[in-house]
């Protein structure tokens, strides 16, 4: 697996489970976790037909500035219910009142999985909206669109993790997403380091429409210089991506909200997967030098019994 | 092989075929006890000349004699942050297994990645030449693994920093 699924899977088969034509309703009372200290929790509290899902987010406050109340509104219409008590989203689905045909079911459930998506993608849709609106007015006031120039407009940031945040932020012909990156391990560290020189890489190399990559180490990019709460700490470093029209052309905007933000889970997931390679192939040399070292021990010559156990007489 | 690795290994190789001519000696200091001498230390008159082989200033190779022990410490080539990363993680998964390989010390001597101990018992137990065949291998390998474990991590960046920006 190469790329990482956008959904949550553990929902997705919870409720497809569920919605089978069928199925028997059942008691569900799951807890899940996702990335980014991400919890869900399905549940029927009222009734074994309905069930409930809930969503908490930790930079939940972040992105309510940012309009993700009423994203996930328009979203969810109809399912969207009062938030369950410790939770900061929940949706109610009625196993007697779903949608007729099974590709309805299918994209119910998949629009489902993707709760956690979706609230993350406020700020982003937000970016584009701005972006949108500075574009049009620099058209309007024809300005040279190849000069960068400081639209002025507001970086919006997202604490999404303990350490590790996310800002975003619109001009005119481009909106630039920057993410923090924290590693708790040396090994991480290192490991990380050649895997983010190749993403700075890849665009000059071979592929010359992806939005480009910048990477800098301690200090934060010049765009978020001003932000208050960026430290400068010797451990943190920032990957930057720019996204030109291109990639946020209105088609593919929804495919890159989600491709962007499961940036940080692809990056560490793909560093493990490296350590656990390594590891393999570490036990498979080891294996290999003792191979070598049982060498040196001579061969014991087994002593020849006849098969009611009495030796050849050598003596 | 390259040209200034056939000679190192070479000397290498004599030197701990020299090196490696034991005997059972027991202690002089505690009665009843047998100890490698090389690491008690308390008989200074049967230790030897230690003699240090160097490739490099970032490769060289250590070996203490004595009378009833040897110890061989090797240095393996570190260009850069992630070789070291990686001798690091493969010798401290070495050093766990020790107990497998007989002759692996468990810490090696500072200064040094690995360090062997070969003792008058080993040598009882097992072929010499086989002995010096196994370090000089494990040389060998050990650059050849260290430097294409690199090559996979940097492959496999690439192939995924690819994989991720074409599809945005």
């Amino acid at each position: 697996m190469l790329l990482l699924q956008y959904h949550n899977l553990l929902i997705q088969s919870i409720l497809q489970e569920r919605f089978a034509p069928d199925a028997q309703p059942t008691l569900i009372d799951q807890v899940i976790s996702d990335f980014d200290n991400v919890t869900y929790h399905v549940s029927t509290p009222e009734s074994k037909t309905k069930i409930l899902i809930s969503l908490s987010v930790k930079c939940y406050k972040d992105l309510e500035k940012y309009g993700v109340t009423a994203l996930l509104q328009r979203e969810y219409e109809e399912y969207a219910v009062a938030p369950e008590a410790g939770y900061d989203f929940s949706i109610q689905v009625d196993l007697e009142n779903l949608p007729a045909t099974a590709e309805e079911k299918e994209t119910l459930i998949l629009k489902i999985a993707l709760l956690k998506r979706n609230a993350m993608a406020a700020p982003f849709e937000k970016a584009f909206a701005e972006f949108d609106r500075l574009a049009a007015e620099a058209a309007k006031n024809s300005l040279d669109l190849s000069v960068p120039e400081d639209s002025g407009s507001e970086v919006m940031a997202i604490h999404y993790r303990e350490e590790e945040s996310i800002y975003i932020r619109a001009s005119h012909d481009r909106v630039t997403v920057i993410f923090s990156v924290l590693f708790r391990e040396d090994t991480d560290r290192v490991f990380g380091k050649v895997f983010l020189q190749e993403f700075v890489d890849a665009r000059r190399r071979s592929i010359q429409n992806a939005p480009q990559v910048l990477y800098s180490n301690k200090e934060p990019p010049l765009e978020i210089r001003n932000v208050p709460g960026v430290s400068v700490k010797d451990d943190i470093s920032y990957v930057t991506f720019v996204l030109f029209p291109r990639h946020i052309a209105r088609d593919r905007r929804e495919n890159c909200i989600s491709h962007i933000q499961i940036f940080r889970d692809y990056f560490h997931y793909h560093i493990k997967c490296s350590k656990a390679y390594m590891h393999s192939r570490m036990r498979f040399r080891v294996a290999e030098f003792l191979k070598v070292l049982n060498r040196a021990k001579p061969e014991v010559e087994e002593e020849k019994k006849t098969s009611s156990g009495r030796r050849y007489g050598t003596r | 092989m390259s040209q200034s690795l056939r000679p190192y290994l070479d000397c290498v190789r004599s030197s701990l075929t020299a090196a490696i001519s034991l005997q059972n000696f027991p202690s002089q200091v505690v009665e009843r006890h047998n100890r490698p001498e090389v690491e008690a230390n308390s008989t200074p008159e049967v230790i030897l000349n230690p003699l240090h082989i160097s490739r490099n200033e970032h490769e060289k190779v250590l070996i203490e004699p004595s009378i009833n022990s040897v110890r061989v410490s090797i240095k393996i080539k570190q260009a850069d942050e992630i070789e070291h990363l990686l001798v690091h993680k493969f010798t401290r998964f070495l050093t766990g297994r020790a107990e497998a390989f007989m002759i692996l010390r468990r810490k090696p001597v500072k200064g040094y990645d690995i360090s062997f101990l070969i003792t008058n018992f080993h040598t009882e137990q097992m072929l010499k030449h086989k002995l010096v065949d196994f370090i000089i291998q494990f040389m060998e390998e050990v650059d050849k693994e260290i430097s294409e474990m690199k090559l996979f991590l940097n492959a496999r960046a690439r192939f995924v920093a690819e994989a991720f920006l074409t599809n945005v």
